[in-house]
């Protein structure tokens, strides 16, 4: 099906909710929806299977117009349909469809506590990104918050000692982090247990939230893309590629042929060393150290290539606005082809070692396993949505950029366990290798860079980009200044959580850890969530009676 | 595996005794800026796009070629934007200079310029009243 027949399935699905049809850009239809039919509407879409909620953007139209909106973001191939909501100031309800469609969960807690949308539903006591000490009805990404109202408020949940400890009987509540809860990044998770059997799963993550959607607000569109490229450390390069794109998008401006092949050239060198990475991470959470160790070695070869290529290992700063840094030279070329030689041959060891290694099997294989129809539910991205059968990947679906005229194939498993998504990872490294070579043979002549204007016209738009661990997007809008009116980044961990709580329930405390690094989760990324799962509302312990228990039953 | 592990045993050491070992960094490294004053015009493209708010360029005398660039090194994220702004190339990122440790914060602020232009430019600050006028 064409960008064309995709719309207008879209749009006869929709149209007895549709009030206003935009169309914003070739691939793109906006949809004006009243608030009350919004639920009418997303259950249309759902039952008739078409695409997946790929995000929500909360905007604030102004104090003027007095109103607040959300995007509901739909996403099917190259095609995306947005359901665009409008609530007065005075009364910001939203109904919730969180339970049409569970990734929502997620994207509405951002939205109430950002934006300060009442959604239906919805404990609000409860924090996902914003501090604990942060005051109630205030809403940074509002146009009239000011500093002077973040100040922080004492005596809220901060002091208060967390619940924890023995519920009834042999339930127990297990806390893990958040320091190095199973990876070296803070977040904070809630295990009920029954024995060893995991009965409930509760997580509070935020404790990495620096407020960069807020900072982006006053910066100019060229120091936001350094901003931008720091929101991860892992994939930096796909965040600002990210950004670039939208912004060229709304300037109109092109970026040459040459600068979007070395665009994709360090986005496959940056693939390698990411998933090299999260191989290390698997392995030593498996227990598995001498794996952990020598990936890692072998990581530092693609470092060193990043590093010769763009001047740094991380926050490597190859985007411009417009194009490219960094040349990709003749001797550039034949380092970088002897650096994948090594690597191939060491990934192909490795995918030997993750499907034959007996230990490492009895920790992977048929554990976390996620079906297809499971993976559509929790609205899974990445190697995660490809282990279980998804067809997912931006590359492929969508190309942008290069990767029209250097294609990178699908990788995909069907089992769905933690076995499936070690070896989609690792062969999709062996493509990023083959496509890698391909530009390098038949690198396009010409400049590195397009002029860009320093103002970019008025508009909105969408980039959309596959990260090492899935999709990445970036809702772009400006007022045609110098700086933008709103950056909304919605990133792949954040909706891949929802598999790790789901999953998690029924199996040991002992496969937590893997499970937690199965899906390559990255904090720094998604910080913004919170959610409870399961967890039974039963007789609690006070720290003090808890306390009191503990000392009394070492006494014996 | 044991193949790998079997091989490491008898392979040589690979820790280097920093810092009297070091290895070469790579030639596009991005290390500290440098300026030369001499092919500057002062059109402060460099300071407007810098995310970090990490330089700042004092015009003593457009038309005589005098500036003092005060670099804050701490808070520089080595993106080498200004170095792409530059039409005149007169600044960079150096591959050499990159080792950052110090046992006071001032280390890090550093002035290019002419000798005489930073002497003066120093002066200026020292003085209480100058100062005010010179942001």
């Amino acid at each position: 099906m064409n960008i064309e027949q995709t719309l207008q399935t879209a749009e006869k699905i929709l149209a007895p909710w549709n009030k206003d049809t935009l169309r914003p850009e070739s691939n793109r239809m906006d949809m004006v929806v009243q608030t009350d039919e919004l639920r009418a509407a997303t259950n249309a879409l759902h039952d008739a299977h078409w695409g997946y909620l790929s995000a929500i953007t909360g905007l604030d139209l102004g104090v003027e117009s007095g109103q607040l909106e959300a995007l509901y973001h739909f996403c099917s191939g190259p095609v995306v349909v947005s359901l665009r909501v409008r609530v007065p100031r005075e009364n910001t309800y939203l109904p919730s469809i969180a339970d049409i469609l569970p990734p929502a969960t997620f994207f509405e807690r951002e939205l109430s506590e950002t934006l300060g949308f009442k959604i239906e539903g919805l404990d609000e006591s409860d924090r996902l990104f914003i501090p604990d000490d942060w005051p109630s009805d205030v809403y940074p990404l509002r146009s009239d918050f000011a500093v002077e109202q973040a100040a922080p408020v004492s005596g809220s949940r901060i002091d208060e000692i967390p619940e924890q400890g023995m519920l009834t009987g042999n339930t127990f509540v297990i806390p893990i982090g958040p320091q190095h809860p199973a990876l070296k990044e803070p977040g904070h998770f809630q295990f009920t247990v029954d024995g060893e059997i995991v009965t409930g799963a509760k997580m509070r993550l935020g404790y990495a939230h620096r407020g960069i959607e807020k900072a982006a607000e006053s910066r100019s569109w060229y120091q936001n893309l350094y901003l931008f490229e720091r929101v991860c450390g892992i994939c930096s390069h796909t965040h600002a590629m990210a950004y670039c794109m939208g912004v060229e998008k709304l300037a109109q401006v092109e970026a040459p042929p040459r600068a979007h092949a070395i665009r994709e050239l360090v986005a496959g060198l940056e693939r390698i060393h990411s998933h090299l990475l999260w191989l290390g991470v698997a392995a030593h959470e498996a227990g598995f150290d001498t794996l952990f160790m020598y990936s890692w070695r072998d990581r530092e070869t693609v470092m060193n290539l990043l590093e010769q290529v763009t001047g740094n290992r991380v926050n490597y700063s190859a985007n411009v606005l417009g194009g490219v840094k960094c040349e990709v030279g003749p001797e550039q070329a034949a380092k970088i082809k002897e650096g994948l030689d090594y690597l191939e041959t060491r990934i192909r060891h490795y995918l030997e070692v993750v499907t034959t290694d007996a230990m490492f099997l009895n920790r992977t294989r048929g554990i976390g396993t996620i079906t297809a129809a499971e993976a559509e539910k929790f609205g899974l991205l990445g190697p995660t949505a490809r282990a279980s059968g998804l067809m997912r990947d931006i590359r492929i679906e969508a190309p942008y950029g290069a990767y029209v005229r250097y294609p990178v194939s699908l990788v995909t498993r069907t089992n769905g366990d933690l076995e499936a998504r070690c070896e989609v990872r690792l062969e999709e490294l062996l493509v990023s290798c083959f496509a890698i070579r391909a530009i390098l043979d038949n690198m396009p002549e010409g400049p590195l860079t397009a002029r860009m204007p320093r103002k970019i016209p008025a508009g909105e738009t969408i980039a959309r980009v596959e990260a090492p661990r899935g999709e990445l997007l970036y809702f772009i809008k400006s007022n045609g200044g110098e700086t933008p009116a709103r950056i909304h980044v919605r990133t792949p961990s954040l909706c891949n959580w929802v598999s790790v709580l789901e999953k998690a329930v029924g199996r040991q405390l002992a496969d937590v850890p893997m499970l937690i690094a199965g899906m390559d989760p990255c904090f720094s990324c998604n910080d913004r969530v919170v959610t409870v799962l399961r967890t039974d509302k039963k007789e609690a312990w006070s720290w003090k009676q808890l306390r009191e228990y503990g000392i009394e039953y070492y006494r014996r | 595996m044991f193949k790998d592990i079997l091989a490491s045993l008898f392979k040589k050491n690979n820790t280097q005794l920093y810092p009297f070992e070091k290895n070469p960094t790579p030639e596009r490294f991005r290390g500290n800026l440098y300026y030369d004053p001499s092919a500057c015009t002062g059109c402060c493209l460099c300071v407007k796009d810098c995310p970090s708010k990490a330089i700042e360029l004092v015009t003593l005398d457009r038309a005589a070629k005098r500036f003092v660039l005060k670099y804050h090194m701490d808070r520089c994220v080595y993106c080498g934007q200004c170095a792409i702004n530059c039409k005149f190339k007169c600044m960079g990122m150096s591959n050499k200079d990159w080792e950052h440790a110090a046992v006071d914060k001032k280390e890090f602020v550093v002035y290019y310029g002419k000798e005489e232009d930073v002497k003066q430019f120093l002066e200026k600050l020292a003085a209480p009243d100058d100062a005010a006028t010179d942001k």
